[in-house]
């Protein structure tokens, strides 16, 4: 098992945030975490990242079944694990290429992938459109060879052309290659070029649905809501 | 420039010892004999330079002019008056190093110069600087940009001296321009800097840039001043960094206007790194340091 998340509590301030996540990815297998605003999906990514922002409370955090609940963030990278970020920063006068060239753990060449080398030359992020900077975090995170990766909101601010550039390129770099993926989604139109094997629904700090048909549970959302999972009525009859 | 190429340089001196390597149409001298040698000199001259270079650049040249002045003795002090021509028309660059060999020579660098862009004469230039931590460092240059002619300068400070005063005062006259970077890595040191650009001619323009590191006991002071004194734009950019507790900035920028035709703008800041910055390059796999140098060398080339 790739990673393993037990009974996870974590708050941030004063404000408890994740009240018991449970979640576990094999290698190799690609998983969908939805969630409506505030329901504490930026704060598992973070806290997965090792932000000393966010303080556990309680729980562990296995990584090849190895606990790095307590382990600085870089730690965490070296043994595998990548991150993307929702709003990257802007690094002044730092180009991408740079940065790639100190992280690399893997002969990447961007034009295989067929994205503009173009944001190479540039300093990280700055000017960088919603989609370079989705190929900006695709290209770091597939350069450090990782393990498991976990997409935050990759595909947010994407229109279909690139959701499917970009998800193709997850999927021969990443899932093809046995990497292991945590998609978190809002609108879920990924989920339709990934595919995931089990997704997850993330409400009020607790996963409280776990299910293998992905289509069934956006249909679900989009149609009731998450009103629907917090009773979990998935299963139930419809009304 | 390294070294290897410093050792290669058009003019050099170490200590008080020089040597000159020649170029056709460049004329290189010390300045004392080219006070001797060309009388008109005298008045961009202060009486007779004891040290110091003179480089006329008379043709078109494809490679750079390079200088190196090195203190490589305990306690030498260095005191040098330098002038620099470049002819109408001609597009030249120039590199200058100026260093101690060693951390703890006790040196003293003391260097004035003019530099003169005759009209439509291009020039950039890119000046090093890289001392020993007990080193007292005061330089004083003035450029003068005459008709249509461009600079481009560059001075950069790779590692502070106990003290350092830098003056530069660059003048404009018509449609010429100026882009001046100061960069400073500054630990240990009491640094002042005074630049100032005055754009006298119409349609004339400048970028002054600075960009100052404060690390370890790093006392910064730096007042930057563009004044217009035509129909002209100017531009002033002072960004400070303090990345220890120890550390004292005081950046002063200054616009005076004294033609109301011309248009004055400035940005200026301190402010330390960015947590968020640092947490996603961690997010990378680098170390706190590692982070800090990436952003910190960011800084100083941006």
């Amino acid at each position: 098992m790739v990673l393993e998340i037990r009974d996870l509590k974590v708050k941030s301030g004063e404000k408890d945030i994740l009240k018991g996540i449970n979640l576990k990815i094999n290698q190799g297998e690609t998983h969908a975490l939805f969630g409506p605003n505030a329901s504490g999906k930026s704060t598992l990514v973070q806290t997965l990242a090792g932000n000393p922002r966010y303080e556990v409370t309680g729980g562990k955090i296995l990584f090849n079944g190895v606990d790095i609940t307590k382990l600085p963030t870089e730690e965490r990278i070296k043994m595998g694990l990548a991150i993307t970020w929702q709003n990257p920063p802007t690094i002044k006068g730092v180009k991408l290429s740079k940065l790639l060239d100190k992280i690399s753990k893997r002969d990447l060449k961007p034009e295989e992938l067929e994205v503009n080398s173009g944001i190479l030359n540039r300093n990280i992020n700055q000017n960088f459109s919603g989609g370079e900077k989705k190929i900006s975090e695709l290209l770091q995170v597939i350069s450090l060879n990782p393990k498991l990766v976990i997409f935050d909101e990759i595909d947010s601010g994407l229109d279909i052309k690139k959701l499917e550039k970009v998800s193709k390129i997850i999927k021969k770099e990443l899932i093809d290659k046995n990497v292991s993926v945590l998609v978190i989604t809002h609108n879920g139109e990924i989920l339709n070029f990934l595919k995931p094997k089990i997704i997850n629904v993330l409400v009020d700090g607790k996963i409280i649905c776990e299910e293998t048909d992905y289509g069934k549970v956006l249909k679900t959302i989009k149609e009731y809501g998450y009103e629907k999972c917090r009773k979990c009525e998935l299963h139930a009859e419809r009304p | 420039m390294d070294m290897k190429n410093a050792e290669n340089a058009n003019y050099t001196q170490k200590d008080h010892e020089i040597n000159i390597t020649k170029i056709e149409g460049v004329e290189i001298l010390p300045s004392k004999k080219a006070m001797e040698k060309y009388e008109w000199t005298q008045e961009y001259f202060k009486g007779e330079p004891k040290e110091g270079y003179f480089i006329w650049i008379k043709e078109q040249i494809d490679f750079p002019v390079t200088t190196c002045m090195s203190i490589a003795s305990k306690s030498v002090s260095q005191n040098l008056q330098n002038l620099i021509i470049i002819e109408k028309g001609l597009k030249v660059k120039l590199q200058g190093m100026c260093n101690s060999i060693k951390k703890d020579l006790c040196g003293g660098h003391t260097a004035s110069g003019k530099i003169i862009l005759k009209e439509n004469a291009v020039l950039e230039y890119n000046h090093f600087h890289t001392w020993g931590k007990e080193d007292i460092v005061n330089t004083d240059y003035e450029f003068i940009l005459e008709k249509n002619s461009k600079l481009i300068y560059n001075y950069k400070i790779h590692s502070t001296p106990k003290k350092m005063k830098l003056n530069a005062e660059i003048i404009c006259l018509e449609n010429s321009s100026a882009k001046i970077k100061i960069i400073g890595d500054c630990e240990n040191t009491d640094l002042e800097i005074n630049d100032n650009i005055t754009l006298k001619g119409k349609n004339s323009s400048g970028i002054l840039k600075l960009r100052l590191v404060g690390k370890e006991n790093a006392k910064i002071l730096s007042r930057s001043r563009i004044t217009t004194e035509a129909e002209c734009k100017g531009h002033l950019d002072c960004q400070g960094l303090p990345i220890h507790k120890t550390a004292e900035m005081i950046l002063i920028p200054e616009l005076v206007c004294k033609d109301n035709q011309s248009q004055i703008t400035h940005e200026a800041s301190i402010g330390k790194i960015s947590e968020e910055e640092l947490n996603y390059l961690k997010t990378r796999g680098l170390n706190e340091s590692e982070a800090i140098e990436l952003i910190v060398n960011g800084f100083l080339e941006d």
